[in-house]
């Protein structure tokens, strides 16, 4: 009876043992299955979010209607309309002198201000003359120029932003001291005022006579010049100033441009004339940065210019880009004080949103049923206000955060302003407003293969032969030091291996460059000396040495090779290469020796690449059965043809994966490139200049770059192009390493 | 040639040697693979030409080990010690002067598991006679040929030549194994229990095929099984803890024997 009690005891304890067995196996697969696709979740979001970052470069330029109402005010025309930076609120300069002020959420009047205009006086013409603030300039039938600015600043009550508007009169002064009657009738008319606060007008009357104005702020001074004899009988249909005050151009009727230089004050000068198209150049204006210039004609033509150095080290302008014709006459272009946006506007009310150094139209639409009368960006490029002679206000909302990223941008030659040609340009930060960023993305692409290029041509080798000597030659003692020594390379962090090559080997190179140059020579050579050696002495004392130690033979000579390429470098250096071989290199061959270059990067690198390609083709070499070697050897085969008839295939799939590895590595690797490289994005394959790699680029940039702003999303972009890399490469490193095993390594 | 005579050769193998053409002679051949623990004790032996010469003894005896001293194989091992002479045709191929690559060459070898090497089976054949300097397609095409005759694969193979060798079966990858030794024309082959992973046909067809083999090389094979040495040897060599205990031609030797501990052996008292 006792018996059977603990019989069954027994075996309850052995199903609650079974029991818990089983529980633990299924506690255990589901933390390691809850691993695994955790890795690979994580991975999918971390390249989600590298997209989301992206994709909004991608996004197209929209503008929509935002606000619209009348002024009421039909009998007076509008001659110019602006907007505060936060586009809260608007301001209108009538015909009449008056100028309000509207809020721009419901139209409501917010302050009304007057220019001092006599009784009856009336604005013929009027110009903004700044991209940075509103700072305008209007002429009157009485000849008289009023400049004034629109202010908007905010103001914080109660931490509540409200936008105080106020008008400023800047100055008050005739057209002309010296003859004010024959400009009665203005017919064309700009104005600028530069950094300096010197104003400049210029302005063409119903006679087809052109003048210029200038006041300079220091001295107090006026200039006026008469271009009456420049200016032939062909009818001027445009004029533009450039910001900085230095240019004049006159669009004329029969499609000419004259460019003159007004940057001398006391004479101007006629630089240039070129006919830019068959039809009236109808509009022009200066886009930021007083480089390019934009150009619309009564064909309808839009297309930026800017000037070019000639063979003779003038400047020409020439036609870079084009855009979408309007199909009727151009009448206006207004430029964005952002970007090199601007919209141009024909006759019958379409308005076109352009931006130059893409060449894009990006928005084309009627903006009007009216005529339009003016338009402006607001001071963020994020809104437009267009007005027409019924005393209509439109505000457009303007969508346009990436314009100069296509994917032309990006991965193709931009013919950027100050270019002579089509280039691939990174640069991405500037030391001006007017700076235009430049992302093509394939100095940096360049820049990582370059680096990876000058990294795998040191490391393979070394790491294979390596490999080949630890895994088939080596003694075991031997082995057993080399191999965990090289490992142990692999957890040198790589800002040391980076610091090191940026401060201290950067310079040794420099220094000692004839030195560095000879040493590879040398070793060829003394290689080659020390089998010679070895080969002489007798077989009776050769056998004495363990195999695989005859190569610890050659240890002596490196050592000698060394002490050779130093003792003799300067000797070579003198009687060779005039002393310094860095200045003979730049002098005669034309190469310029960058301190930290290519080569360097390629050896810190080629450090960093080492471990992983000999760790793990070495596996893969040690792998190959000894049946197949000793297979090999009994056939007659010497040691080195079985490495590389038998050994070397039958590991191939290894010795590949671990290359594609370090390649890998070597295309993600960060701080090695960025400390010793001088991140020049230059596309230049010589190993004595820098480079800048991607990985570096992101690591640089990213601290300066605004959230959401266009380089802070180019670089996630650089990030996700690096990333889909080295994904590509293990993945065609799995397929072909698999495929040469299969092939291979059936053993 | 003069012959040493040993105890472990009967005095009638020693005059019927002495009718033979010594091909291997071994005088007093030890070997150690570390300084306490010897291999092989003060082995002498005679292997004559173009006959087969078969090794047996329990494991571990040096049978093996024995057999791979004749190419040198057992150089790879590291820390091993040999003392004595190994002449083959007279030459000590232990001299300096003794180029390895072309000792084995001259004397090939067919290991215990098949070892086709990852590639085709030309390639395969082919590969001794290109290592040994051989370039001309032609030339190899023959010797391939000639080489799969010999081993009786030719007709299983001559078909799909550029097919992978691992593809082929285990007997057949054996007598591929056998092709490729005698592809770089060895005068002596040594065989390392080449049979003793295989099922009794492909045993059988191996057996054949040392069978066909025996008037044109000199075959040393390492056995396991008794019956093997019995069916296909000329003379028998038995050795235990690494020693010779006797050499007789195989008939005496599996019928008579000398010794007592050769008797024990054959008849199956331990082993």
């Amino acid at each position: 009876m006792s018996l059977f009690i603990e019989k069954e005891l027994k075996e309850s304890n052995i199903s609650k043992y079974r029991k818990k067995a089983l529980r633990n196996n299924k506690i255990a697969g589901i933390i390691i299955s809850l691993g695994g696709y955790g890795v690979v979740l994580s991975i999918t979001a971390i390249l989600l979010f590298l997209i989301y970052e992206a994709v909004p470069l991608s996004f197209s330029a929209a503008i929509e209607e935002f606000s619209f109402f009348n002024s009421k005010n039909k009998n007076e025309k509008i001659m110019l309309a602006g907007l505060d930076r936060y586009v809260e609120v608007e301001y209108l300069v009538f015909e009449n002198g008056i100028i309000n002020f509207y809020s721009v959420s419901d139209g409501s009047l917010l302050k009304v201000e007057k220019l001092p205009l006599k009784l009856n006086e009336k604005i013929l013409c009027a110009d903004k003359g700044s991209l940075s603030n509103e700072i305008f300039s209007v002429v009157t039938d009485s000849s008289r120029l009023i400049v004034a600015e629109a202010r908007m600043l905010p103001n914080y009550d109660r931490n509540k932003r409200v936008i105080v508007p106020e008008l400023k009169i800047k100055s008050i002064s005739n057209l002309s001291d010296e003859d004010d009657s024959k400009n009665r009738s203005i017919k064309l008319f700009k104005y600028s005022k530069n950094e300096d606060g010197n104003d400049f007008w210029a302005w063409v009357n119903d006679r087809n006579e052109l003048f210029v104005k200038i006041f300079e702020a220091e001295e107090e001074v006026f200039y006026f010049h008469s271009l009456i004899d420049q200016v032939r009988d062909v009818e001027i249909t445009s004029l533009a100033i450039t910001q900085n005050g230095e240019s004049l151009i006159v669009g004329e009727n029969s499609g000419e441009l004259l460019w003159f230089d007004i940057s001398d004050y006391n004479e101007v000068k006629l630089k240039d004339n070129w006919k830019a198209s068959a039809s009236a150049v109808s509009a022009i204006d200066f886009l930021i940065g007083d480089n390019a210039l934009a150009l619309g004609t009564t064909a309808g033509e839009v297309q930026v210019w800017f000037p070019i150095r000639t063979k003779n080290n003038n400047f020409k302008f020439q036609r870079i880009h084009r855009f979408k014709s309007h199909d009727s006459a151009v009448s206006e272009i207004f430029v964005s004080s952002r970007n090199r946006s601007f919209i141009s506007i024909d006759e019958s009310n379409v308005l076109q949103l352009n931006y130059s150094t893409t060449s894009e139209t990006q928005v084309k639409f009627t903006a009007s049923t009216n005529s339009i009368t003016t338009a402006s960006f607001s001071p963020k490029s994020d809104a437009l206000i267009i007005a027409d002679e019924q005393a209509n206000i439109g505000i457009f909302k303007v969508d346009n955060d990436h314009p100069e990223t296509t994917i032309d941008a990006l991965f193709g030659k931009m013919w950027y302003e100050g270019y002579d040609s089509p280039e691939f340009v990174w640069q991405s930060t500037g030391g001006t407003d007017e700076f235009e960023s430049k992302f093509s993305l394939i100095p940096l692409i360049f820049g990582t293969f370059k680096g990876t290029l000058y990294a795998m041509l040191f490391s393979v080798p070394l790491a294979l032969f390596a490999a080949i000597y630890v895994s088939q030659f080596a003694p075991k003692k031997v082995a057993r030091i080399i191999k965990p020594t090289i490992e142990i390379m692999a957890a040198l962090p790589s800002v040391v291996i980076g610091f090191l090559a940026g401060l201290y080997f950067s310079p040794l190179f420099q220094e000692h460059l004839m030195t560095v140059l000879l040493i590879p020579v040398l070793i060829i050579i003394m290689f080659l000396v020390s089998v010679f050696v070895w080969k002489s002495i007798p077989e009776i004392k050769r056998v004495k040495f363990a195999k695989g130690t005859d190569l610890l033979f050659v240890l002596p000579f490196l050592v000698i090779s060394f002490l050779l390429a130093a003792g003799v470098s300067n000797i070579l250096e003198l009687n060779l290469f005039d002393g310094n071989i860095n200045q003979w290199m730049y002098e005669v061959l034309g190469i310029n020796y960058d301190q930290r270059n290519s080569f360097v990067v390629g050896f810190a690198l080629g450090f960093a690449v080492v471990p992983i390609i000999f760790t793990i083709s070495e596996d893969s070499l040690s792998n190959v059965p000894q049946s197949l070697t000793s297979a090999s050897f009994a056939l007659g085969a010497s040691p080195w043809q079985t490495v590389v008839r038998i050994v070397l295939p039958a590991a191939a799939g290894g010795i590949f994966s671990a290359i594609m590895l370090g390649l890998g590595r070597a295309i993600g690797e960060t701080m090695i490139v960025l400390m010793a490289t001088g991140n020049t994005p230059i596309m230049d394959l010589s190993p004595f200049n820098g480079f800048r790699a991607m990985s570096a680029s992101i690591a640089v940039e990213i601290p300066e770059a605004p959230v959401d702003g266009t380089l802070y999303r180019v670089l996630f972009l650089t990030a996700l192009l690096l990333f889909a890399f080295t994904f590509a490469i293990n993945s065609v490193a799995a397929l072909i390493g698999d495929r040469l095993r299969k092939k291979y390594a059936r053993f | 040639m003069a012959i040493n005579i040993s105890t472990a050769i009967s005095r009638e193998t020693v005059s019927e040697l002495l009718n033979e053409n010594i091909v291997i002679q071994t005088n007093n051949l030890s070997l150690y693979y570390t300084p306490e623990k010897s291999a092989l004790k003060n082995v002498n032996i005679q292997i004559p030409e173009k006959k087969v010469t078969a090794f047996i003894g329990p494991s571990g005896c040096g049978k093996s080990t024995l057999l791979r001293n004749f190419n040198r194989m057992n150089d790879l091992i590291p820390g091993i010690k040999i003392e004595g002479k190994i002449l083959i045709n007279g030459k000590n191929i232990y001299d300096p002067d003794v180029e390895l690559e072309d000792l084995r060459k001259r004397v090939g070898m067919v290991f215990q598991k098949s070892n086709p090497f990852p590639m085709s089976i030309w390639e395969n054949i082919a590969f001794g006679p290109k290592v040994n300097g051989l370039s001309n397609k032609k030339d190899i095409d023959e010797i391939v040929e000639e080489s799969l005759r010999q081993a009786d694969l030719w007709k299983e193979v001559k078909e799909r030549l550029n097919e992978s060798a691992l593809d082929l079966s285990g007997g057949q990858q054996q007598r591929l194994c056998i092709a490729r030794a005698l592809a770089n024309k060895p005068e002596i082959i040594l065989m390392d229990e080449p049979a003793s992973a295989l099922d009794p046909i492909s045993t059988g067809k191996i057996e054949e095929t040392i069978d066909e083999l025996r008037n044109n090389y000199t075959i040393v094979i390492v056995t396991h099984n008794m019956q093997q040495a019995a069916r296909i040897s000329d003379y028998t060599a038995f050795m235990m803890v690494g020693e010779l205990v006797e050499f007789n031609d195989t008939n005496t030797l599996f019928t008579h024997p000398d010794k007592k501990l050769t008797e024990e052996y054959i008849t199956g008292r331990f082993g």
